[in-house]
């Protein structure tokens, strides 16, 4: 195996339960987002366009589909003699095996596989979040300082600034103390869940944190605060472009509409920073004679004879004549049959909405119908309501 | 189907496609808002189980190879077989340039030979269909014959611009080819060929090696025709159902993306899968309250005005206040503010300036070439 500069492991295994229903049969990496995207397409275009071409890819919860999604790797140029992406689930050696107990544990367990590539630098993510990110420039700012460990950071709001993990700095970017939701903080820098690490300093922090039986074997609570208690050289890189947390349905609802803000605050049109996806390869959309769309994106392969406002519809989406879709998120092969009203709600994918139903309320919270759930006519779903597919089955 | 390899051939004439074709061959022409022609062809030929697809370019082929790239699309891109590009080239016994269908086959001997496959589809580029052909190669089997040419009777087909080479033939009642005629005034034969024939690879080098060594050229009229009309092979015919389009002009390209407007329609060329090349654009997007209505939007597009009965590509914008009615409009073209078309078939990159207003007559679009600004 040739040498690497840097090999990133993107740690995929979270179940994200608060994104209930949307993540039961599947981790939280690939859920939908965006018309055409899954989370984890901003993370591995993002390692694609930054020139890393070495992606261990940790799963655990469900991994069926992400699996399946991420196949070779050819969507983001990761099909490659020498690197590519790789999925990394738990194994079994001589008689015991274990799950990955904790983030830190996670990458312990994959050492064999990033010391193949005998790197200089690690590169850890999360598949948590959406973000376009130059993780190359990153890299150089680490190399630049002669840092143990880069953290990227944000700048949030300071009344926010309680809801995160707060890195305190020096006037050098130099990181001097770490808070986990501090209840009065002396920072607004949050930590994104990005780290750089030298590769051999970590190597030696992995190796001491899985020897201490009391540790929880985690990036946040063990080896960030043992490193800076041990001295060893941290810094903040500040990142400040749109980046937003999916890991709730208000959340998730939430980046999808951002991105029919004018302008968008992310530009997916950028011709050379392209977030890359498996293209479901489908007709363009049709817009039928009567049919009505405004402020709202639309992708290939939907069929539209209703009326959609302010809605991200995904790939193959019906929505009937008369139907009418409204602030909502309509994930792939989902039909909204005729006459039906889809309000402030998340449709999963190749759900079923009946002639006539009503999903969702003006206002509250996001309705959602789950994956594969069928709707017979005139249900009416409430604000805040989660539909599952397995529970309608036993009704 | 593993026993059967495609082959296609992208050298017919294209005069009558004008602007459209002149800087491309008809297989690269771009259709249905984000395909190629070529990809119903491949895709059809995958689709059928076939993992050994050769392509005969001929001119204007950089467009063509920039699209098929490995064929990784339509999962060609194998250890030992795959897609195989077999651009002219020159030698003691090849001609360069080919001067039609059996020259090229004979250029292209070595790969005939080298295939390890029993039967071979050999197709033009410039027909749309979205074909089964193992139900081809079942009845093919089943009658014995040396050759089976697809047909339809789609009386829309029955016409023939001349110089194109189009065959007519009728049918006895076992499926033999009983007459044919190649480029009639007026077809007096109901079954139009769509230059698909499928045969046993070695009888197909037979077939070419013998006609190269008795000095002819034309696989049509030396071969096929002279095969029927000799009773030498048993030719029979096997009749595609489905709707079919020839692209040989451009009221013809016009038609086609028009027809697809209709729903069913679409859902029928659609059936299979048609794959293509991979842009990562994102979905298409609506500001404001644009008018949409009647037409295909490919994604990466962005709509702010009045879109009737047309055909938009990827990356297409269409300004507040413009109007486009009964239009294809390829990739990355521009329709600015307050401009209007009608009738027009706007290719590549073109602009239309603000205010612009360019109506075409129903019977013969306006066509703007690729990268025109008016």
């Amino acid at each position: 195996m040739r040498k690497k500069q840097c090999v990133a492991m993107l740690l995929a295994g979270g179940q994200g339960s608060r994104l209930g229903i949307l993540t039961k049969k599947m981790a939280k990496p690939a859920v939908p987002y965006g018309g055409k995207y899954r989370i984890i397409d901003f993370p591995l275009s993002n390692c694609s366009n930054s020139g890393i071409d070495v992606v261990g890819v940790l799963t655990q919860y469900r991994p069926l589909e992400l699996n399946a999604y991420i196949g070779s790797g050819s969507p983001w140029d990761l099909d490659l003699t020498n690197g590519g992406v790789f999925v990394l689930p738990p194994y079994v050696t001589g008689k015991s095996g274990e799950w990955y107990r904790g983030t830190a544990n996670a990458i312990y367990q994959n050492i064999g596989f990033i010391q193949q590539y005998d790197p200089d630098y690690v590169l850890i993510l999360s598949g948590d979040h959406i973000y376009k990110m130059d993780y190359n420039a990153m890299l150089m700012d680490h190399i630049h300082n002669d840092a143990d460990c880069t953290i990227a950071v944000r700048e949030v709001p300071w009344e926010e600034a309680s809801r995160f993990g707060i890195m305190n700095t020096d006037e050098n970017n130099r990181i001097v103390e770490f808070e986990e939701k501090p209840p009065k903080p002396k920072s607004n820098k949050a930590s994104m869940g990005v780290y750089i690490f030298t590769w051999k300093k970590l190597y030696q922090y992995l190796t001491e944190d899985e020897a201490d039986p009391k540790s929880s074997n985690d990036f946040g609570k063990n080896i960030i605060p043992n490193m800076l208690r041990d001295g060893q050289r941290l810094f903040a890189y500040t990142f400040d472009g749109y980046w937003k947390d999916v890991g709730t349905i208000e959340s998730l609802w939430e980046a999808n509409m951002d991105l029919l803000r004018q302008p968008m605050p992310i530009d997916l049109y950028d011709k050379k920073w392209r977030v890359y996806a498996r293209n479901p390869g489908m007709p363009p959309h049709y817009v039928a004679p009567g049919a009505k769309i405004s402020g709202s994106l639309v992708t290939e392969g939907c069929e539209v004879f209703g009326e959609v406002a302010g809605s991200v519809l995904f790939a193959g989406v019906t929505v009937g004549a008369g139907a009418q879709v409204t602030d909502s998120v309509v994930m792939p092969h989902a039909v909204i049959e005729r006459g039906a009203i889809v309000r402030r709600a998340i449709v999963a994918e190749g759900a079923h909405i009946g002639p006539g139903c009503i999903v969702g309320e003006e206002t509250g919270n996001i309705a959602v119908v789950g994956p594969g759930a069928s709707l017979g006519a005139g249900v009416e779903v409430k604000a805040g309501e989660q539909i599952d597919a397995d529970l309608l089955q036993k009704a | 189907m593993k026993d059967v390899m495609g082959l296609i051939y992208t050298g017919e004439n294209d005069i009558r496609l004008r602007e459209l074709t002149l800087v491309r061959a008809v297989a690269a022409l771009p259709v249905a808002g984000r395909y190629r022609v070529i990809d119903f062809l491949m895709s059809s030929l995958v689709n059928s189980g076939m993992r050994n697809v050769g392509v005969i370019t001929q001119k204007n082929y950089h467009s063509l190879m920039d699209h098929l790239g490995s064929g990784k699309e339509w999962d060609l891109h194998g250890k030992n077989q795959g897609l195989v590009i077999l651009p002219p080239f020159l030698t003691r016994e090849n001609v360069g340039v080919y001067a039609g269908l059996l020259d090229a086959l004979k250029s292209n001997t070595g790969y005939l030979r080298r295939s390890r496959q029993e039967y071979i589809v050999l197709t033009n580029s410039h027909t749309i269909y979205n074909a089964d052909f193992r139900g081809m190669l079942r009845q093919h089997v089943e009658t014995g014959a040396d050759i089976t040419i697809m047909y339809t009777r789609d009386p829309a087909m029955r016409r023939c611009a001349g110089g194109d080479e189009t065959a007519f033939f009728s049918t006895d009642e076992t499926g033999r080819i009983s007459g044919i005629e190649i480029d009639p005034t007026e077809p007096s034969r109901e079954c139009a060929s769509l230059e698909v024939y499928l045969l046993k690879r070695e009888t197909l080098r037979y077939l070419v090696e013998q006609g190269a060594a008795n000095g002819l050229h034309d696989f049509g009229r030396d071969i096929i025709q002279r095969l029927v009309n000799e009773g030498s092979m048993k030719v029979c015919g096997y009749e595609y159902k489905d709707r079919v389009w020839r692209l040989d002009s451009v009221q013809s390209y016009f038609r086609f993306n028009m027809d697809i407007l209709d729903t069913q329609v679409r859902h029928e060329l659609f059936k299979h899968p048609v794959y293509t090349k991979v842009r990562d654009d994102m979905p298409a997007r609506y500001i404001g309250e644009p008018n949409v209505q009647g037409s295909l939007i490919a994604n990466g597009s962005v709509v702010e005005g009045t879109v009737i009965n047309s055909v938009l590509f990827r990356g297409v914008r269409v300004a507040k206040g413009a109007v486009v009615r009964n239009c294809v409009v390829m990739q990355d073209a521009q329709i600015q503010e307050g401009a209007e078309i009608d009738h027009c078939i706007l290719d590549k990159q073109a602009i239309i300036r603000r205010n612009g207003r360019l109506i075409g007559p129903e019977a013969y679009p306006i066509v703007i070439a690729k990268d025109v600004v008016i």
